[in-house]
Formats: C-alpha cells, structure tokens, sequence
C-alpha cells in the first residue's frame, strides 16, 4: 500500500515536471521574437555585424530607435492611430452595449433568428464583404459629392452599426456580464418609472462600467492591429503605425542598398520600428493583462 | 381619450427590436446585402467609369476563367487548403494541450497565462511578417539545415513526398502557427473550467488514472468547445498574408478598373470552401450516439 503511494507521488511529480518543461519550451516561441526586436533594437551597429554578439548588445545605442522614429514620422502616426482606433473602439463598444443588452433583457419575437445571424457574422470571411462594401461607399461618395474613402467615415459608420472588427465577441461580453445583474433591479426601476433607457443607462453600464473598459480596450487593440479593412477604405488616408510599419521595407530600401552587413543594418532598424509599433499594445496590456484574460474568459463563446 | 395599455410582449417586443435597431441595420447594409452581391457580381464584370461603377453579366466566364484559364487560382486554393487543413489541426491540437497543462499547475500559473495571451495583443500582419523575416534569415543563417535533411522525414519522403513535404512545412511553420494559439487557449481553459468536478473525483474512486480520464471525460465533454475553437482558427488563418488566395483577392481589389467582378468570384469560391471547411469540422465534432451496450 506505501509503496503504491510513493510511486504514484513519483509519477505525479514527474508529470508536473513534464507540464513545467513544456510550457517553458512553448512560451520561447512568443518570447524570443519580442526578445530579438528588442535587443536588436538598442545594438549599435558594430554590434549588429558582429558575429558574436547574439543578444545582449555590447553597448547601448539609441541611434536605431532615432532612426526609426524619423522615418516612422512617429508623432504624427502615433496620435492619428491612438485617435482612429479610440474612436472606431468606442463606436463598437456603444452598439456592442446595446445589443447585448437587447439580447440579455428582452424577449422580444425572431431573438433566436437574430442571435444566430450575430454568431453567422463572425463566420463570414471579411474577405467576401469588402468588394460591395467597397463598392457602396464609392457610390455614395460619387452621389453625394462627398469623400468617404480615404477617411474613417465608412469604418466608423460599420463599428457604429455593429459590423466593426470582432462585434461577435464584444456582443457576447456584455451579453454575458448583463445576464449576471439580476432582473428585479430592473423591475424595481420600471416600478419607479424608468424606460428602458434609463434602465439601460442607471443599471446596466452603471454596474457593469469594468466590461466597458475591457470592450473597449479589445476592441482598441483589435483595431489598432487591422490592416485589411483600413487598407481597403481609409488607405493612406491617414497614416497610421501599423501601415507605415508594412511600408517600411520600401521606403527604407531607397536609403541603404541592402546586400550583406547593410542588410543586417536594415534589419535592425527594421526591428526598431516593430519595436516601437508594438510598444504601445504592450504597455497597455502590462497595465490591464488581467482584466483582458478575464475578459474573453466571461464571453461564454464557448457555449453554456 | 383613453390610451391603450400596451401587453408586457408588445413591450418587450419594442425595446428589444429598440435596442437591437443599430445592429440589424448594420447587418442589413454591410454584411447581408454584400454577401449577396457577392455572389451576383461573381457573375458579372465590374468596370468602373467617371459615371460610377458599370456592371456588366458575364454568366459563367468569370468561373471559367477562374478555373481553367488562368493558372494562378487553383494553385492558390490548393495551397491554401494544404496550409488552412493541417495548421487548424496543429493550432486545436496544440492550444489544447497548452491549455490542458495550464489548468493542471499550480504555481506560475498567471505568469504563464500572461505569456500565452500575447499573440492576441500583438498578432497583426504587418508585425507578424516582421517577425518571420528575422526567424527565417536566423534559421538560415545559423545552421544551414533544413528539416528535410531529417532522418524520419526522409523515411516519410520515400513512402509519399507530399507527405514529407507537408510535415516538413508544418515544422518549419510551427513557431507561426503557434500564434494563433492566443484566443484558443484562452477558450478551451475557459471550457476545462466548467467541467464539473465531481465527475473527475467519481471516475477517480473508480480508480480511473489521469489517461483514462482524459479520453473518457475531458475530451468528450469538451468536443463542442473544440469546434468552435477550429471555426475561429479557420477564420483567423484567412485574414493573414500567409495565405495565397487572401492576397490574390486583394491584388485583384486594387485594380478598379477592372478586377472587381473578377475578385468577386474569387472571393465567393473562396468563402465556399470556407464553409465546406467548416462543415467537416463540424461532422468531426458532432454528437454521437453511443450505442449503449447491455449485459
């Protein structure tokens, strides 16, 4: 019987052990990128040619960083993707509120029809979408003598009406968290007299404000990641850091010719400007981890 | 005058369809009805003029073309089903596992979730290809070999080289695939959670070890969350530039002058495939009946 016990604490441990190896081995794979762009980042550039050198830079240098900023033209792309993606975010937090709320607190006839288009939607390539879309608003645009591409126009008017980047899942986030607020509060209020408004507006974005802030910020980076959509309607429009990160390659290659250490040169100013694009999302997500994890957690997406 | 009091289901009917208002318009304008133009401009030839956009039917000639005139479309689509089939595979398979552990430590157990939860942060394409472009020149750089120069798969190579070459690329891709293990995880945790405890703890007074266990409660009872998790993997694969035919849909975007109609058709061969896609995936994840077996 003892001897039973003590094998299986055996085996039990080295199980553990096993888990432990696996998840180290399986996390270098998202590590090592962010690892290498951020050393890359801060090599001067005898530490970039040199063989030996493989991560830590010999010498600190910021001259790639300036670089990259110079032709990311940083402030200007900065401001114009936290402001195009803030503002596409809250449009899609507003409706994706609205409809949760609809679907959490009403019975109203054709709910199941309307819940499963909302599942559908999320199913359906963008891809297939975007040649009408596309389309429409340069038809309208052409009748009403009024430019619509090449400005967040079309985009802001899908993320209002609920077809923004991933509306599926923010739907369901706040479905889900307005299921857990119980329904007498809202009987108590329409007893008092409040329609559904303020019902809406006193007692579900009153209690669930923590569910807006995680809508928000996934519909915040979800945006800010975009490239499709942006590319087609707003083009460039704007010019926003993700799309100046992909014309990076070809306004740098006009700077240094690229064969050999210059393009080991290039790369780490390359790596540079990735650095600087994706330093923002990883403040951001340093700040609120929890609250993200949490929250695609509470979606119910994978069904009750 | 007296105003009619109105029943609780006419109520509910009218600030449900109130606040519901926004997105059905919105599903009306920008995804039903451009589904369904889609499918008719797949039929037709775009062309655009000072005018605005002249469309003209074509019949089937766009499908024609697609098919057997031009030789970019087949070898696009066939390399995208020999990416989509066995990268979904990898991605459900792998973000299982992943999640699987991550339920059964103990200590670290945030920190590791931290990490696992990245790709969803920062996955975007222009980034992503970043990215790929320093592994592939280090890969290369650093050892010259390639996967192929494997004994065993050699071994596969000789009984079928697409087989070799399929498992080949699926290595060589692995670290890419990875990243679209972000939300996968997260669900499939989210669904290891809900399973009630008390049936790990009946099968375990029945003196049931953790491998039987995992094939005889876990996976059964996590098989509808694992079809949605290969739905939403198939969806995220085709937004990315590593696949052929999503690229060629965009070239063919571009060109106003002529492309639309053409894009359209394959775009909606495209989206079919999709579907057929997820349709097997959803007879592999279906219920079945077990047959119950007396004694």
């Amino acid at each position: 019987m003892k001897k039973h016990i003590t094998k299986r604490m055996i085996s039990e441990k080295t199980m553990r052990i096993v888990y432990y190896v696996l998840l180290v081995c399986v996390s270098f794979v998202f590590l090592e990128p962010i690892f290498r762009i951020i050393s890359k980042t801060f090599m001067t550039p005898e530490d970039v040619i040199d063989p030996v050198v493989d991560w830590v830079p010999r010498k600190l240098s910021l001259n790639n960083l300036k670089v990259a900023v110079k032709v990311l033209n940083l402030r200007q792309t900065l401001t114009n993707s936290i402001v195009f993606s803030g503002i596409l975010a809250a449009a899609e937090t507003f409706c994706a509120a609205i409809t949760g709320f609809a679907l959490s607190r009403y019975e109203f006839a054709g709910k199941r029809f309307w819940y499963v288009m909302i599942l559908l939607c999320f199913i359906v390539p963008t891809t297939v979408l975007m040649i009408p879309r596309l389309m429409m608003f340069v038809t309208v645009q052409e009748s009403i003598k009024f430019t619509l591409i090449g400005t967040p126009i079309p985009q802001v008017l899908m993320a209002v009406f609920g077809q923004g980047v991933n509306s599926t899942i923010l739907i369901l986030i706040f479905q889900n968290f307005f299921n857990l607020i119980p329904k007498s509060l809202d009987e108590a209020a329409m007893i008092d007299g409040a329609g559904p408004f303020r019902v809406f507006m006193h007692i579900g974005i009153r209690l669930s404000l923590s569910t807006v802030l995680v809508v928000f910020l996934f519909a915040f980076v979800w945006n800010w990641n975009e490239t499709y959509v942006t590319g087609t309607l707003l083009r460039s429009g704007m010019q926003l850091l993700p799309s100046k990160l992909s014309l990076f390659d070809s306004e740098f290659e006009g700077v240094v010719s690229s064969t050999g250490s210059a393009f080991k040169l290039n790369e780490a100013y390359k790596m540079a400007a990735t650095f600087i694009s994706i330093a923002p999302l990883l403040l951001l997500y340093s700040f609120v981890q929890r609250k993200f994890i949490e929250g695609i957690e509470n979606t119910g997406i994978t069904g009750e | 005058m007296k105003r009619k009091m109105k029943t609780w289901k006419q109520r509910q009917n009218r600030s449900g369809y109130l606040f519901m208002l926004p997105w059905i318009i919105g599903f009306a304008v920008f995804t039903a009805f451009p589904f369904a133009a889609t499918i008719y401009l797949s039929f037709t030839n775009v062309s655009s003029t000072i005018l605005g956009f002249e469309i003209s039917w074509t019949g089937l000639s766009n499908y024609i073309t697609a098919f057997f005139k031009n030789v970019e479309f087949v070898p696009a689509l066939g390399g995208y089903l020999k990416m989509a089939i066995p990268y979904t595979f990898v991605v459900v398979v792998v973000s299982f596992i992943i999640a699987y552990v991550l339920e059964h430590i103990v200590k670290l157990k945030g920190f590791f979730r931290t990490i696992y939860f990245l790709p969803v942060i920062i996955m975007s394409g222009p980034v992503m290809s970043k990215i790929l472009d320093t592994k592939v020149s280090d890969m290369e750089l650093l050892t010259g070999h390639t996967y192929s120069d494997i004994f065993i798969i050699q071994m596969i190579a000789s009984y079928s080289r697409s087989a070799a070459s399929l498992v080949t690329d699926v290595f060589t891709q692995l670290s890419t695939i990875l990243w679209f293990t972000g939300i996968p995880i997260v669900l499939f945790i989210n669904g290891l959670q809900k399973i009630n405890p008390s049936l790990y703890e009946a099968a375990k007074i029945d003196s049931a070890n953790g491998w039987q266990i995992l094939w005889k409660i876990t996976l059964p009872i996590i098989r509808p969350t694992a079809l949605i998790i290969t739905v939403f993997t198939i969806v995220q694969l085709g937004m990315f530039d590593i696949n052929p035919v999503h690229s060629l849909i965009v070239t063919y975007m571009g060109n106003t002058s002529g492309g639309l109609g053409f894009a359209a058709t394959y775009a909606w061969i495209y989206t079919l495939v999709v579907l057929v896609l997820m349709g097997i995936a959803f007879l592999i994840f279906r219920e079945r009946k077990t047959k119950v077996k007396h004694y």
